[in-house]
């Protein structure tokens, strides 16, 4: 599965973020099924962190 | 050089009348807010919104959710029931997730007996990793807690305070680290 390479953009200071994690997590609602990795048998969202004024983000990895 | 504090909260696990894990949390917020270059508040989880006809990231409360994303580690006073940790406590830590990730956490463990928690936080340990949480190996026990504060909260046993000031050493060394981390190190792609 290709993950996503564009960096993301702090929405509250505009720096960009840094990616530093990807968390598995369960298909809890309906619209999560279409988004498991069957291989790893969840969700794999990305996790982002801002350098700048410590805000988090998430996104789903494509 | 970060210029940023570190920001420590402490989140008061439990919302029993008559919780003497109340004085242990007062107690890690002054020992906390003692430390340069650190900030710190109680969370009380008595006093947030929290609903039970739903679960998990479908009770998130915005301000919780800040605080947590703002957080570079979490102190989680928790008392000992029935030999875990309260079922409100999980209830609304579940509430979150991205705020959590590579951050610090140390367990602070209270109980009426003598074990000062030991079963709760082992039991808690699971839920800490699952959540993205780092958690450190020094916890606090306050066992017999009856006998460790009085009434109003005075601390009556001083060893506390170095039992309380390695916990801290440890885990502001780790708040640092991770915070290094997710400044600056990458995910490998």
């Amino acid at each position: 599965m290709a993950k996503q390479k564009s960096k993301m953009i702090c929405p509250k200071c505009g720096d960009e973020m840094n990616h530093h994690a990807d968390k598995l997590v369960e298909p809890v609602r309906p619209e999560d099924l279409k988004h498991v990795n069957p291989t790893l048998s969840g969700v794999i969202e990305e996790m982002h962190y801002c350098p700048g004024c410590g805000a988090v983000e998430s996104r789903r990895a494509e | 050089m970060d210029s940023r504090p570190l920001n420590i909260p402490v989140i008061l696990g439990t919302t029993r009348k008559g919780r003497m894990s109340e004085h242990a949390a007062r107690f890690m917020v002054g020992q906390i807010e003692k430390r340069n270059g650190v900030k710190t508040e109680l969370i009380d989880i008595c006093k947030l919104p929290m609903p039970v006809d739903n679960a998990g990231e479908g009770i998130k409360d915005p301000a919780f959710s800040e605080k947590m994303a703002m957080a570079d580690a979490l102190v989680i006073v928790t008392p000992e029931y029935n030999h875990s940790f309260p079922g409100l406590l999980k209830h609304i830590l579940d509430s979150c997730l991205k705020e959590y990730i590579h951050k610090a956490a140390g367990i602070v463990g209270v109980s009426a007996g003598p074990f000062g928690g030991v079963r709760a936080i082992q039991d808690f340990l699971p839920v800490i990793r699952e959540l993205g949480l780092v958690n450190i190996f020094w916890d606090v026990n306050f066992g017999n807690v009856g006998k460790v504060f009085d009434d109003s909260g005075k601390l009556l046993d001083e060893a506390f305070v170095s039992r309380a000031d390695k916990f801290l050493n440890e885990l502001v060394w780790m708040a640092k680290t991770l915070r290094y981390g997710r400044d600056h190190i990458a995910l490998d792609s």
